[in-house]
């Protein structure tokens, strides 16, 4: 079985699986455990598996984990470790979540943005997940103060 | 949606709850240890037969450490009902909310019920169920636990007592007991049937945090699909991809896989093509969910096809409806295709029409929708030959589930246990039992545990969709323009039948509801509703009939409103004569500023209608896109007698305003040769943040009181969207959509 070295959430691990091909998402979530990262369509349009790889929002679903050894990856899980993140403080002061099946996903893509030097309403235009609750308007709200 | 699918007479709706007397309520349970516990809930008939008597949904739990814990037995989809619940008690036992901690309770059988037990979470009913029950208990609690702690002080005045956050002081003396120093004592005492209700509230209406949203945000809340145990496998479900298909021979395991199981339609998960016995679907075993996926999509499995699957056509569909507009066979006591079931009838609207000087003729239809719920359908099992059974899943359905697994292995149900976990959407989709009753067969078969799960494409496949349908209204102008005669007919395909129901000659009430008892002053009216025979596996989907009668009730009015040359907003002010009514639409106009000019290349529609005890308006303001209607604003009031957390209110209508665009602008599940079409995301459009208009909610309640009927919340948001957004549409275009959706074979990619 193909082995990979991967850094998630500032963690070493050394995982062993049955292809090169197989996607970060099921390495994170079967074989790491970290279940955060959700599947949601599995052909990067929900936007549910989204990860920092090297501080860039990317779906997970459909990136292999060979390409993603050696590269620095981020998974909500590591985006705080007591839900202090800007993000996670904005998503629970305008309780945004209802579901929250997909907010994993959202917080990712909004944390990518704020690295990027994005704020506030341009945060918004980065989202481009799907979230069948509806919760956009609360979204939009949250990122005002990021 | 019905609290229970299986026999519609049992429905729990607040006319039964209010027959209830006291007897059914508080049932203590002190042999527990840790403190005090009360159990209650509903008494309803069972709809599974003589298992239980007394149903105990909620229980409470004032721990001698002090915890306070409050079990709900419905599950947390993200409708924040739990927490309003829990809102209810704090206030009765005095403790700030973030002391309580909400657990989702077990399913149960037993007789009577024990301190837990869960019912299906449906029919935005749990504030309207379980509101004033949750007080009442909260209230008892109290004064047991204060009753103990003056026993414990020596002084009876009860006049001397007051709470400060679960610590009872005596004011005259300044002793303090805390309520877990008196607990157990508590536990003792009889249960008071009329403790006092705080009358100062300080949580009920406000905008107490969600304490399940935390662990929404770091990853930490576990769904059904999130749940791991040890030595567990993956299996990933493959269906006939024709529906109706049966699998002919089983495929040899392919390398890598564990195990291939084929699984069957068993009691409780037939549905139209899904005919029980047939063995309709496979599990691929693998030891990760990508293995189990990436062999499943490899295996060519052999369907024996169903000799109907060449008419299993959307476009047959539409015909045989639009025929039985104008055609079926009247009601004989069976139950079957064609018949025409009579709703209701007042005077004789056919002649009434008749005579009229304007008549309209409108025809509406409204395509099968998919649920699409975030997380895909999935459950987890742990089987022990013989000896146990313990299931994880996202089920709306708990108890549904513990029959089910009890039947399926034959063990016991003390030998069973069923947790539910948090849910990534229900929509109604999960109170069914297809994928439980899956995971379980797997499970007995290759003895590990196990976690199914469909893929994004089974799960848009085999769906149990919303029906489709076609309405027919028939509408005749008076003097003064008013609706002297109205006929109303609704041919939609039958959730109960499909549950094996015995229809009344009413019909299905999941089809007909909101199309009833409309208080528009019609004259004349009736109200039919004609089964359809499509075998498509049909489901409770968000807001079930209403998302149907209301789009074809509310343009019609406003159809009726352009023939008489009168404005729509007065035109049913003008047919109405409900203050409640009016007063939600009054405050939906005023709050979208009706009367003003719209802005340039904007137009706005209205709708109102009612479900589940809540009276909805909604105005859409919308402009013209380079493909169709581009929703700008809406404007959502909404009357649910009373208001438990505003800021839950508010989310769930914002939410129900997008689900309801989804439908109306993109939403359809088209069928070809028995095969449906739309597989994932991108042919099933949804609306993205950047589409999503601004909603402005209006919330009218009254005083927090008994007298008020409290309505239901989640599922109201769905309903006048389709109308209100036609309406619209039709004002700034002059072309009126009478088929949904407006945009139909949309993709992602538009």
């Amino acid at each position: 079985m193909p082995n990979y070295n991967l850094n998630v959430n500032h963690k070493d691990y050394n995982v062993a699986v049955s292809s090169a091909e197989m996607p970060l998402l099921w390495v994170l979530r079967d074989v790491l455990g970290l279940t955060g990262t959700k599947y949601g369509c599995g052909i990067e349009i929900c936007g549910a598996c989204t990860v920092l790889v090297n501080g860039k929002p990317e779906k997970s679903c459909d990136l292999s984990v060979a390409s993603a050894a050696s590269k620095r990856i981020t998974t909500v899980e590591g985006l705080s470790a007591n839900k202090s993140h800007p993000a996670q403080v904005a998503w629970i002061n305008h309780q945004v979540p209802q579901c929250g099946y997909c907010q994993s996903g959202v917080l990712m893509k909004v944390a990518g943005a704020i690295n990027s030097g994005k704020h506030g309403a341009e945060i918004s235009k980065e989202i481009d997940n799907i979230c069948v609750c509806g919760t956009y308007q609360r979204m939009k709200k949250a990122v005002l103060g990021l | 949606m019905n609290t229970h699918t299986h026999t519609p007479q049992s429905v729990a709706t607040s006319e039964t709850l209010s027959k209830l007397s006291r007897r059914d309520f508080l049932s203590t349970t002190a042999a527990m240890t840790g403190g005090l516990f009360i159990g209650y809930g509903l008494l309803a008939n069972d709809a599974h037969g003589a298992v239980s008597t007394t149903q105990v949904n909620l229980w409470l739990n004032v721990g001698s450490d002090n915890s306070i814990t409050f079990s709900v037995g419905t599950a947390d989809m993200g409708q924040g009902s739990a927490q309003g619940l829990a809102a209810a008690l704090c206030e009765e036992l005095m403790v700030d909310p973030a002391n309580v901690k909400i657990v989702t309770g077990k399913p149960s059988l037993a007789v009577p019920a024990p301190i837990s037990a869960s019912i299906n979470t449906a029919g935005s009913g749990m504030i309207k169920n379980y509101f004033w029950r949750t007080r009442d208990a909260g209230a008892a609690a109290r004064e047991m636990l204060i009753s103990a702690a003056m026993t414990a002080m020596g002084d009876s005045n009860r006049d001397n007592y007051v709470v400060q956050n679960g610590v009872i002081i005596n004011t005259s003396n300044a002793q303090r007991r805390t309520y877990g120093d008196v607990a157990a004592s508590a536990a003792t005492l009889p249960v008071p049937t009329n403790a006092t209700l705080v009358s100062n509230l300080i949580y009920i209406g406000q905008r107490v945090k969600r304490q399940d949203i935390p662990l929404k945000v770091d990853g930490s809340a576990v769904y059904g699909i999130d749940v791991r145990i040890p030595n567990m496998v993956y299996a990933v479900i493959k269906h006939s991809p024709t529906f109706g298909g049966v699998l002919a021979t089983t495929p040899e395991r392919p390398r890598g896989a564990i195990a291939v199981v084929p699984t069957q339609v068993v009691a409780g998960t037939a549905r139209g093509s899904n005919a029980l016995g047939n063995v309709n679907a496979l599990a691929v075993v693998a030891e990760t969910t990508w293995d189990a996926m990436r062999l499943s999509k490899a295996i060519k499995p052999n369907w024996t096809i169903p000799v109907n699957a060449s008419v299993l056509n959307t476009a047959q569909f539409k015909k045989d409806a639009r025929t039985l507009l104008r055609s079926g066979t009247p009601y004989t006591g069976l139950n079957v295709p064609g018949t025409v079931y009579t709703v209701e009838t007042v005077g004789t609207p056919k002649s009434a029409i008749g005579t009229s000087t304007k008549k309209l003729d409108l025809t509406y239809t409204l395509p099968y929708l998919s649920h699409a719920c975030m997380e895909v359908l999935n459950c987890t099992v742990n089987y022990v030959a013989g000896v146990s059974c313990e299931v994880w899943a996202p089920t709306q359905a708990a108890k549904n589930v513990l029959i089910l697994v009890a039947t399926l292995t034959g063990l016991s149900v003390d030998r069973i246990t069923v947790n539910t976990t948090f849910l990534g959407g229900g929509l109604g989709r999960k109170i069914e039992l297809d994928f439980i009753s899956q995971a379980v067969q797997v499970a007995m078969a290759i003895n590990r545990p196990v976690k199914l799960m469909w893929s994004r494409e089974e799960d848009f496949r085999h769906d149990m969709y919303r029906p489709m349908a076609a309405v027919r209204v028939q509408a005749g102008l008076g003097a003064g323009s008013v609706i002297n005669g109205w006929m109303y007919r609704n041919v939609s395909p039958s959730l109960l039948g499909q549950r094996g129901a015995t229809l009344s000659a009413k019909g299905d009430s999941q089809a007909y509801e909101a199309s009833q008892d409309l208080p528009y002053n019609f004259g004349a009216r009736s109200t039919e509703w004609v089964m359809h025979g499509s075998p498509i596996p049909v489901g409770f989907w968000r807001s079930v009939g209403a998302s149907i009668n209301t789009f074809a009730v509310e343009s019609a009015i406003d159809e009726a409103a352009n023939a008489a040359g009168f404005e729509p907003y007065l035109y049913r002010r003008m047919l109405l004569s409900d203050p409640r009514w009016i007063a939600v639409l009054e405050a939906a106009a005023n709050a979208s500023g009706w009367t003003s000019a719209a802005p340039a290349g904007k137009a706005k529609g209205i709708a109102i209608g009612a479900a589940f005890n809540s009276i909805c308006a909604q105005v859409v303001e919308v402009k013209k896109g380079a493909k169709g209607p581009i929703v700008t604003r809406v404007w959502i009031a909404i009357d649910c007698g009373i208001c438990v957390n505003p800021d839950q209110v508010e989310a769930q209508l914002m939410g129900g305003v997008i689900h309801g665009m989804n439908a109306a602008l993109y939403g359809q599940q088209v069928c070809s040769n028995g095969v449906a079409q739309a597989d994932n995301f991108n042919h099933n459009r949804v609306t993205l943040l950047h589409e999503a208009p601004e909603v402005k909610v209006i919330i009218i309640a009254g005083a927090i009181d008994r007298s008020r009927a409290i309505g239901g919340v989640g599922e109201l948001g769905v309903p006048t969207f389709a109308p209100a957004l036609a309406n619209a549409w039709f004002k700034l275009t002059k072309t009126r959509v009478r088929d949904l959706p407006f945009l139909p074979g949309s993709t992602m990619s538009d």
